[in-house]
């Protein structure tokens, strides 16, 4: 047909079908493009939101590769002439997309270090061997320690202790059990609650940090935020611990012989060595630096330190770094927020914020209660289709232009964002239990559903109650 | 020759090795068995596979390794690879890495010469597609747990012949039903009726249909032709003709024991994708066993 062989033409076909979501962002950029801009809206605020459009599309279909979305961004913001090319080059690198750098690799250079035989022992011994404290452990482990060092390194490293349990009770790793759903969602959505401790629990929050005070509207340190959010998580860890265990109650009260067994084998590696004690000597010190330098010289620098120490002391190559390090995560979350500061700077931000409070008053009323709504739910929902960080650096500008209090707003957004308990995509560590392949996509929903109720009724308490007295 | 056995889980995937293995002994292939894990999504990956590696430092295997150790004990159990191939039994921790979501078992350098085991990651069509095109296979074997779901993309889009072990039941007396008209596909399909039923010994009843009383005089010619390769091969054959619609007859004369073999339609890929085409509808709606044959 019209020279192509059958089996190019079997070849376009496939891309087709498989693209189908790419064409159609393509055909709707177009069609908007010649919509006139409505009222209020600039011309430049319009090719913006034709970008967002787009963008959302694509990471969530995942017709392309993420970094073709990130890479796709910055060409449209220059051709659409949102911005000039120095202009995207400069919204595209801060101190946020360092942070979300530093912390990747400083991932992979702490897992690699093998401590995880160590967590586990530390688990084991904190926990005893009944089942249900072994699980409040390992969300409140979990949730402790993602707070800090983010939830791809406590992922990576909880997950072999949770299946080594599963496997020395006699259960088959390969085969689903309460057990096993139990014990991997308590790691899933223990590092999901902690996530929001304090900035460096995840990109996300230190995203919404960057855009509070690139638009001169706060400056929140990491104590501060602390301040802010520790408490929900720890409100959270029994509440997590109490719903997993009630919806997958296992047939194992006990797990002794379990336990005796996984003792045996730590046991094994003997005392920590120097390399470890190193390791978790620069975290601590990163940690300190997160504290007490980050308002001078930011928290991704401080991240950057650490990656340097590690790399300087031959405790990771650079080749582990290279490897494991999702370089296409970080030029996406650099293309959003770039995206992200020219809403704002364009005032499409500002415009959707309104639009969207005068529709949804007269549905809710009052202006508080749409605001809640839209930094909550709105953001709650939008963080289980796509990544959490895209969901802040994508809706963070939009909600701090509904007025209202910006700390408030902003830290509510992101602690929202980690409301991701009901999809595989909605975060790594959900991602991670899912490919052991014990856990099904309808497994999520079953805990998820009701996690995310009693998360959004625990977070507008503690906004309504106890934020107030902070400020 | 190359064939491809694609397997899923240990609960149904014995009948397609069955098969696939009993068609790659008889015409000699080297055969792949590949088991297509669940899609990992992209902003996961690392994270995932950083997972993994701490996991094989606890000896932990990593998800899939599992169904192709299955594959292996099934194999040597059911004497298709000698029990002692590899002496210290299946290498589950030696998977290298050959390409994006693509891992393979180390067999090389062992009695093993014409098997290999790949694990893969993501959307089965994709994986396959990329499999048959990247290693040119000639024919690719899948369990039929998907079958409905799945028939279209795989005619449309797997470059090889397609055998769907649907409701293949290893204690039933097959007979091979070859579908045979005057189409391009037909030399083949009958070329692959030989070959089958030689690997497992059966008769072969060889249909044509017609669409009113009058049998086309092509449509005869081909009836002879693929009869006299069935005497040639030694292989026992009965004609049958019948008028009707083809895939109805077809899917009703095969019934629960006939592995029905067709050649694909060569119809334009576009027809294809909107009209569909006989084999996808005998491939969608039969009870049995079906080789489409590219």
């Amino acid at each position: 047909m019209f020279g192509f062989s059958a089996r190019s033409v079997s070849d376009i076909l496939f891309w087709v079908t498989r693209k189908k979501w790419l064409i159609l962002s393509f055909l709707l950029s177009i069609s908007f493009f010649y919509v006139p801009s409505p009222d209020g809206l600039s011309p430049e605020g319009h090719r913006t939101l034709i970008i967002v459009l787009v963008a959302l599309i694509l990471i969530i279909s995942e017709s392309i590769p993420l970094p073709g979305v990130a890479i796709l961004i910055l060409i449209m913001e220059v051709i659409l002439g949102v911005d000039t090319a120095d202009g995207v080059a400069s919204s595209f690198m801060s101190d946020a997309v360092f942070f979300i750098m530093g912390s990747l690799m400083l991932a992979v250079s702490l897992v690699h270090q093998g401590l995880d035989k160590r967590l586990a022992l530390l688990v084991i011994n904190i926990t005893g061997n009944k089942t249900w404290s072994i699980v409040l452990g390992f969300v409140g482990i979990s949730a402790f320690l993602s707070s800090f060092i983010g939830e791809h390194t406590v992922g990576a490293m909880m997950l072999p202790v949770a299946l080594a349990l599963i496997r020395n009770a006699g259960l088959s790793t390969t085969q689903a059990t309460k057990l096993s759903t139990l014990l991997l969602f308590s790691i899933a959505y223990g590092c999901a609650i902690g996530s929001i401790g304090t900035p460096s629990g995840g990109g996300r929050n230190v995203i919404m940090i960057g855009y509070l005070s690139e638009f001169g509207m706060a400056e929140i340190s990491y104590l501060e935020w602390m301040k802010f959010a520790y408490p929900m998580l720890i409100i959270e860890i029994p509440i997590v611990a109490l719903v997993l265990w009630f919806t997958f109650t296992p047939e194992q009260k006990m797990m002794d012989s379990s336990v005796r067994k996984l003792k045996v084998k730590v046991a094994k590696t003997g005392k920590l060595t120097a390399n470890q004690i190193m390791a978790i000597i620069i975290f601590i010190l990163v940690f300190l630096g997160w504290i007490f330098l980050s308002p001078i010289i930011g928290l991704g620098i401080v991240a950057l330190s650490g990656v340097f120490l590690y790399l300087s002391f031959g405790l990771v190559e650079w080749q582990e770094i290279n490897r494991n390090t999702n370089w296409g995560v970080i030029l996406l979350f650099g293309s959003a927020i770039s995206i992200g500061i020219q809403m704002k700077e364009t005032g499409a931000a500002l415009w959707v914020a309104e639009e969207t409070l005068y529709y949804l008053e007269v549905i809710f009323q009052d202006i508080a209660v749409v605001r809640w709504f839209v930094s909550v739910i709105v953001t709650g929902i939008l963080t289980n289709l796509l990544s959490n960080a895209a969901t802040v650096a994508v809706l963070g500008p939009i909600i701090l232009d509904m007025g209202g209090d910006p700390i408030i707003m902003g830290i509510m957004t992101s602690i929202a964002s980690a409301f991701a308990y009901l999809t595989v995509v909605a975060s790594p560590t959900c991602m991670i239990i899912h490919s052991t392949g014990l856990i099904s996509s309808s497994d999520y929903f079953k805990a998820g559903w009701k996690l995310f109720i009693i998360s959004v009724i625990v977070l507008l308490m503690v906004s309504t109650f106890y934020w107030p007295i902070l400020l | 020759m190359k064939i491809l056995i694609a397997i899923s889980s240990k609960e149904y995937s014995g009948p397609t090795l069955d098969v696939g293995m009993n068609i790659a002994r008889a015409i000699q292939s080297s055969t792949t068995i590949v088991d297509v894990g669940q899609k990992i999504s992209e902003f996961s990956l690392k994270d995932v596979s950083m997972a993994n590696e701490v996991m094989e430092s606890w000896d932990i295997d990593r998800p899939g390794v599992d169904v192709l150790e299955w594959a292996y004990n099934y194999l040597s159990e059911n004497q298709f690879i000698e029990e002692q191939a590899l002496k210290d039994g299946f290498p589950k921790n030696v998977l290298i890495e050959s390409g994006t979501g693509r891992a393979e078992v180390l067999l090389k350098g062992s009695a093993l010469e014409n098997l290999s085991m790949i694990l893969r990651n993501g959307d089965i069509i994709k994986e396959l597609r990329d499999e048959v095109n990247t290693h040119e296979y000639d024919l690719t074997i899948i369990g039929g747990s998907g079958k409905r779901s799945m028939a279209h993309d795989m005619i449309q889009y797997i470059d090889s012949s397609i055998f769907v072990v649907n409701n293949f039941n290893i204690n039933e007396n097959y007979k091979i039903l070859l579908a045979v008209d005057d189409s391009p596909g037909t030399a083949k399909a009958v070329k692959y009726g030989v070959r089958v039923a030689q690997a497992f010994n059966i008769k072969v009843e060889l249909i044509t249909i017609s669409k009113d009383k009058h049998l086309v005089e092509e449509n005869k010619k081909a009836s002879d032709y693929a009869a006299k390769m069935m005497r040639r091969s030694g292989v026992e054959a009965q004609r049958i003709f019948k008028t009707g619609d083809p895939v109805d007859t077809i899917i009703e004369t095969a019934g629960t024991n006939r592995i029905i073999i067709m050649g694909a339609s060569s119809q334009s890929p576009i027809t294809k994708f909107f009209m569909g085409s006989k084999p996808l509808n005998v491939m969608e709606n039969c009870n049995c066993p079906v080789l489409i044959v590219k």
